[in-house]
């Protein structure tokens, strides 16, 4: 029961740190300010993940999100000038618009989250590790092979498009 | 009371929402790449969600969130290449001022 009550009170505080960190990358109008919140939203999604019982993507999350994606934007931040301009556009003359369309988009789809119920399937104890490297090696072994070389295509179009011309 | 899958899947919906409203409202071609970011990690929590609480006895779900990390890597290092070779031939990152596929 303790420990229930420790899973209910980790995810409010996850649950604010992901909706204010993602907020701050909307609203702030410093770049690495909002780089450094996505860092931290990705971080509370990793602990999101943990508490899921997901250990071994919530690893991913840290080493991929976390660690890789989080320093390409942040060199992308410093290659690139920040200018001084207003920084959005559309909110300021069309605010109240705009909530009243989301709204009943919002509601929809809050219904609809919370129609979702546990199959009550009790969670697999030692973690995800051993069934989830027993999916991606028997059943998806093909489409994960696909995945590398499609990243390694994307590696090697992201350095052509970046090099510098030599006439 | 475990928190129930409803709750990590609001979570997910109130995620992707912030990061289309980012997508939308600013201006920065980085800061859109970051909120597409935000997006594919409220898709990763709603594909552990499911996969953990709602699924069948394996890890399907969590399978997909790995290609996801994969699509997320590839997509952030093409975007970024895009985005600094539009910043040489012309010296901006906003968006509204990339105009050269308009017709």
């Amino acid at each position: 029961m303790t420990y229930d009550l420790i899973g209910a009170v980790l995810f409010a505080l996850l649950t604010i740190g992901i909706v204010a960190a993602a907020a701050g990358v909307v609203l702030i109008n410093r770049i690495t300010a909002a780089a450094l919140f996505m860092a931290f939203a990705f971080l509370c999604n990793a602990g999101m993940f943990v508490l899921l019982g997901a250990e071994t993507i919530a690893m991913f999350q840290v080493l991929i999100y976390v660690g890789a994606i989080t320093v390409l934007i942040l060199y992308g931040v410093m290659f690139t000038p920040q200018s001084e301009r207003a920084y959005g556009l559309f909110f300021q003359q069309q605010k109240w618009l705009a909530a009243i369309l989301v709204a009943p988009i919002g509601v929809a789809v809050g219904m609809l989250s919370f129609s979702f119920r546990d199959t009550g399937r009790p969670l697999a104890g030692g973690g995800d590790l051993v069934a989830l490297a027993t999916s991606v090696f028997r059943d998806f072994a093909f489409p994960f092979e696909i995945a590398s070389v499609l990243l390694l295509a994307a590696m090697i179009g992201a350095i052509v498009l970046v090099k510098r011309d030599e006439d | 009371m475990v928190v129930p899958i409803g709750a990590f899947i609001a979570v997910s919906a109130i995620l992707f929402f912030i990061g289309v409203a980012g997508v939308l409202v600013r201006r920065n071609a980085v800061v859109i790449l970051m909120c597409v970011e935000l997006m594919l990690n409220a898709t990763n929590l709603a594909l552990v969600a499911f996969s953990r609480r709602a699924g069948l006895a394996d890890e399907r779900g969590s399978v997909f969130v790995i290609f996801v990390f994969v699509i997320a890597a590839a997509e952030v290092a093409v975007g970024l290449a895009i985005v600094l070779s539009a910043y040489r031939n012309r010296p901006t990152v906003d968006v509204d001022e990339v105009h050269a596929l308009k017709g």
